[in-house]
């Protein structure tokens, strides 16, 4: 398979090569993953489908710094992820990745604007006023902002977890499943934020899910069944990557 | 699965055993408690059983007055021991001689540590005595002393070396010619017994002529009870004759009440960590019960009925309580003797040979250490019975347990706790303040599950506004403090309750502390106010209520400088148609207003002249309650038997307590009370001589010939009042400290389950960037936050008990407030220690968190 498949070309913002993640040992191990090479050029959507089990959720913890891999290797910007100890891993994933989760995962106790400022919170870090103005203004909550998660309907919940992925202006944001505990109206904003995140504010992501509707927002969609990349293409219609999913079966 | 069951039932191993220390700690002290008095009891009576070894009968004087202090003059003289002899039946009679004094090294340094007694005994004849030389021999002339071997180890003493006894006679040097053992082997604690020859004995002790008691054989065909009833009849009312069984078991059973204190006090304190474990448990079994909401729905739907839910809750109590009384009551008795050094180290030396450990102890530690944590447990496990099933398999319930907080609950719990303290100190008896201080606790238990019950949310103010202002403390740190600050007033009910263990004992200690700072206050108003002299004279050894000889008055007068040297004696005396004894001071008349300001209600200066041997000053306190005027004549016995008539010639407005009920002359003391000791002199110095000329003479005098006193000035004497308060205040510190320890646990138990609940967003901040240090930071600052908010509750709850105590109890009395802030801001800090040591472990597991298991948990 070619890295470049989908990436016309441009140099990857992110890069895994011959990724296998074990878990368990002797006769009870499992390979979740096995020899996946991929890469993820910048500003540009890509999705990650397959079955239960199929190591897509393995594959995005790996590429974002959560997980390990039992062996090969990945990059993002210039940095290789396996040189690092935990506290510059945890650096890393404050500076460089957005995360974005099914079930939203915003701090109780603070508000809209405190969830979305947090990573730079952590990093303490001084926020960029006008890029916040922009993100809240283009996620919609900009008047909902002194609200507590509490308050908030889960789509909106959502679109401040996307706000919140972006603040740092991060290499790449993972979304996993982000529209898994959403109605359809709401996951149709939040997808629209994301494809936005990406056109206008040049953004890359990386998007883990199983809804066909939603792998149709991105760019590029990559089916992964039994810890291997079986389908890396161009993205299609809803239809067509059902049809795909079902000849993968 | 397997491995996430596993992992949970670990973090429950964890708790559980963290909530059983919670309540183990309280019955260790409580078991500790038990085994220490109890070895020491047993101990004395192994002791008193082997001194009265070959007595059939014992004589010793008439306690007239009750259980006293024995200053007095023995009534047994010789003339008496003649007459015991010739009753017939008495194969052997011998005086004894057993009276406290002190044992110094050439060095004039004392041998026997902090309170314990040193005695001066008289060789009795073989029959009779308890020790035998296990080196040397017993002295033969009076130059000589055998010396314990308890004290000889301690202080290295060996035979052919001098040591020095001090009695009522001036001090003397003795050749040691023999170390005695005690019959039985006990331990003697701290104490020490030299032996010198009867008649040096007597001298030593300044009882030429009389005897501490009459040991009594019996010729064979007599039996014990047969002698006592004749030498009864021979002999006056002035003493007690008993057989020799009965005279240990006297003895025995006195000691047993005078240690009844001990045991009290002790108590107290086990009580004190048992409450708060019993906050602990409460709080945990609110918290583990709310999250397990959702497992007793799903029972419930699958036809588990309200009452085997609620059994298997309160099963899980009892299986905690006995699991932690048993291992409170293994800790205890390992704890006795831990027990036993602390006291040690605080100038309490007691005998104690062994580890007594009776059925009483055991049954009552396990069953005090299961009904509190069952009862603790209940109001959660009523909770767990209301689950409605459907409610509870509802996704995402969000269980906020509705605790207490709000002004009016506080301001309840206040209440009931000033009542209580005001009750105990008023009634001063420990007893009495350890059933109100259970009742209290009971109270306040109640309390919180009604609030918990019936509380409404919006009543949450005082917590989440105490942990704003607190939070300013942390959240300068930036987010972690920030965070914490908020995680800590999410549920306010639980911070509130994880607080008030800390509550509990910080208050306690708060209270103590201001009531000590007062009463070192009071003294030192009280000292300046009225004492008028230039120097004191008092017996060294701290801790101990012994006098000092009445010959050092005299010989002090002696030294250049000194104009005057005044003797103060306390003793007792019980006014006819009045129940309690009468404390009595005695004075030097003629001299006494030179060394006091007295503060006249009635009469003057000059009214000191007149008491003589039938006049008497009472108290304004005294007269007004129990109705004595001017003028009118009482009737007093005194210790010694002896009935005088005494009239009021005026009535002092004492606050300095050094003039008590009644203040008679010192010669009628001498004559009528039996009076031996005195217990101060105060010295005034001629003009032109200050403390630098005289103080160094007076203390050559006493180094030489009255060891066991020292000279003081006021400031001197200030101090070491202070000191003494210090120690006492220290020892409470020190048993405080344990229920202050007990929170710790309940702190961390609260953290471990919060942190729990919180698993998800750990993992999410985890993900995105939050540090290993952050998470730590920021779980510490939480504990920080909470234990500064119990801390606030306590000095607050404990200085307004004070203050409370001072104006209503002790109002009128010169009591002086005072306030030690200095004690007190160290107070908070140490709260905010305790809090981030509880922290360690929660922060620990919380930065160890596995993310990816974090965010998969759905």
């Amino acid at each position: 398979m070619e890295l470049s498949a989908a990436g016309n070309g441009v140099q990857p913002i992110v890069e895994a090569r011959d990724l296998s993640r074990r878990f368990g040992e002797g006769e009870a191990a499992v390979d979740a993953l096995s020899d996946v090479s991929v890469a993820f050029p910048t500003s540009r959507f890509a999705a990650i489908m397959g079955p239960s089990g199929s190591g897509k959720s393995t594959l995005m913890h790996i590429l974002a710094g959560l997980d390990r891999p039992t062996s090969g290797s990945v990059r993002v910007g210039d940095v290789e992820l396996s040189e690092l100890n935990d506290k510059r891993l945890t650096e890393l994933r404050r500076d460089r990745i957005g995360f974005i989760f099914q079930t939203f995962n915003l701090l109780p106790v603070l508000s809209a604007e405190e969830n979305i400022l947090l990573p730079l919170s952590i990093a303490g870090r001084e926020p960029d006023r006008e890029w916040f103005e922009r993100l809240v203004q283009t996620v919609g909550i900009a008047d909902r902002l002194s609200h507590r998660p509490g308050e908030l309907s889960g789509g909106q919940q959502q679109r401040v977890a996307v706000a919140r992925a972006l603040i740092a202006r991060p290499s790449v944001v993972f979304a996993d499943e982000p529209t898994g505990n959403l109605d359809s109206k709401a996951s149709g904003d939040v997808l629209e934020l994301l494809r936005h995140a990406v056109d206008d504010f040049f953004q890359t992501v990386v998007m883990v899910t199983h809804d066909a509707h939603a792998a149709s927002f991105a760019d590029r969609l990559l089916v992964l069944a039994d810890g291997r990349i079986v389908h890396d293409g161009h993205a299609v219609t809803a239809d067509q990557v059902l049809d795909l999913m079902k000849a993968i079966g | 699965m397997a491995k996430l069951v596993l992992r949970g039932f670990l973090q429950r191993k964890l708790r559980v055993l963290l909530t059983a220390i919670a309540i183990a700690l309280g019955v260790a002290l409580m078991a500790g408690t038990y085994v220490l008095t109890d070895t020491i009891n047993q101990s004395f009576a192994a002791i008193f059983k082997n001194a009265a070894k070959g007595d059939d009968v014992v004589v010793s004087p008439t306690e007239t007055l009750g259980r006293e202090k024995r200053a007095q003059e023995s009534p047994i003289t010789d003339a008496m021991l003649a007459q015991v002899r010739s009753v017939s039946g008495v194969a052997e009679a011998a005086g004894a001689i057993f009276t406290q004094g002190a044992f110094l090294d050439v060095h004039r340094k004392r041998l026997t540590s902090g309170g314990a007694p040193a005695f001066i005994a008289g060789e009795l004849p073989k029959r009779f005595e308890s020790f035998s030389p296990v080196k040397g021999r017993f002295p033969t002339d009076a130059s000589e002393v055998a010396i314990d071997e308890a004290t000889a180890d301690r202080s290295g003493l060996r035979i052919g070396q001098q040591m020095i006894v001090a009695g009522s006679a001036p001090a003397k040097s003795y050749t040691i010619v023999g170390i005695a053992k005690f019959a039985g082997g006990q331990s003697f604690g701290g104490a020490g017994t030299a032996i010198l020859t009867p008649p040096e004995a007597q001298r030593a002790a300044g009882e030429v002529g009389r005897y501490d008691q009459i040991d009594v054989a019996a010729q064979s065909g007599i039996t014990p009870a047969q002698l006592r009833a004749r030498i009864r009849a021979a002999l006056p009312a002035t003493v007690a004759v008993r057989t020799g069984e009965q005279q240990a078991a006297k003895n025995t059973s006195d000691l047993e009440q005078n240690l009844s204190f001990l045991r009290t006090f002790l108590l107290v304190f086990a009580y004190v960590s048992l409450v708060v474990g019993a906050f602990i448990i409460f709080n945990t079994f609110s918290i583990t019960v709310a999250q397990r909401t959702r497992e007793f729905g799903l029972l419930r739907t699958l036809g588990a009925s309200r009452t085997q839910i609620m059994r298997s809750v309160i099963a899980e109590g009892l299986l905690l309580g006995i699991g932690g009384a048993v291992l409170g009551l293994a800790g205890g008795i390992a704890l006795a003797p831990a027990l036993d050094a602390l006291f040690k180290a605080f100038g309490a030396d007691l005998p104690d040979s062994g580890t007594v450990v009776e059925t009483r102890t055991i049954v009552v530690s396990l069953l005090v250490g299961t009904i509190v944590t069952v009862l603790a447990g209940l109001a959660p496990a009523l909770r767990a019975t209301r689950v409605s099933p459907l409610a509870a398999m509802r996704e995402g319930v969000e269980i906020e347990p509705r605790l207490l907080s709000g002004v009016g609950v506080l301001a309840r719990g206040v209440i009931a706790a000033l009542v209580a303290v005001l009750l105990t100190a008023l009634l001063g008896s420990g007893a009495v303040g350890v059933i109100l201080f259970v009742a209290l606790a009971v109270y306040v238990t109640v309390l919180l599950v009604r609030l918990m019950r019936g509380g409404r949310p919006s009543h949450h103010r005082v917590v989440p506004a105490l942990a704003k202002v607190v939070g300013v403390l942390v959240t300068w740190r930036g987010i972690t403090g920030r965070l914490a600050r908020e995680n800590s007033m999410r549920q306010p009910g639980r911070t509130m309750v994880t607080a008030a263990a800390l509550t509990v004992g910080l208050a306690l200690v708060a209270f103590v502390a201001v009531l000590a700072d007062g009463t070192k206050a009071t003294i030192n108003q009280s000292v300046s106010r009225s004492f008028a002299g230039n120097l004191i004279v008092e017996n060294s050894q701290e801790g101990n209520e012994q006098g000092i000889p009445a010959l050092v008055a005299p010989a002090l007068r002696k030294v250049p400088g000194v104009a005057s040297a005044t003797p103060i004696a306390f003793t007792l005396g019980r006014v006819s148609g009045i129940k309690d004894n009468a404390n009595i001071t005695a004075i030097d008349p003629s001299s006494f207003e030179h060394v006091y300001r007295v503060e006249w209600d009635k009469g003057s200066n000059a009214t000191l002249l007149g008491l003589g041997s039938g006049g008497t000053i009472l108290t304004k306190s005294y007269a007004k309650e129990h109705h004595l005027k001017l003028g009118q004549t009482i009737s007093v016995l005194t210790p010694t038997n002896k009935r005088v008539a005494l009239k009021v010639l005026g009535t002092v407005d004492e606050k300095s307590r050094l003039l008590l009920d009644l203040t008679i002359s010192l010669p009628l003391a001498r004559a009528a009370f039996g009076q031996r000791e005195d217990a101060l002199d105060f010295l005034t110095y001629a003009p032109g001589y200050g403390d630098s000329r005289v103080q160094p003479a007076v203390d050559r005098l006493l180094a030489e010939d009255f060891p066991q006193s020292r000279s003081r000035t006021a400031e001197q004497f200030k101090q070491d009042q202070a000191g003494q308060i210090n120690t006492l205040l220290t020892l409470i510190y020190v048993l405080l400290a344990l229920s202050v320890i007990v929170s710790l646990f309940g702190i961390v138990n609260t953290l471990i389950l919060s942190i729990y609940e919180r698993t998800r967003e750990l993992g999410m901040m985890r993900a995105i960037g939050t540090s290993r240090r952050q998470v730590r930071q920021m779980i510490r600052y939480e504990s920080v936050i909470t234990a500064l908010i119990g801390g606030i509750f306590g000095l607050v709850i404990g200085i307004v008990g004070a203050l409370l105590v001072v104006t209503l109890a002790l109002s009128g009395s010169g009591y002086v407030i005072s306030i030690p802030v200095g004690t007190l801001v160290v107070l908070l800090l140490v709260a905010g220690i305790a809090g981030l040591l509880a922290a360690q472990l929660p922060a620990k597991r919380a930065a160890r968190l596995n993310m990816l298991e974090a965010l998969a948990g759905d």
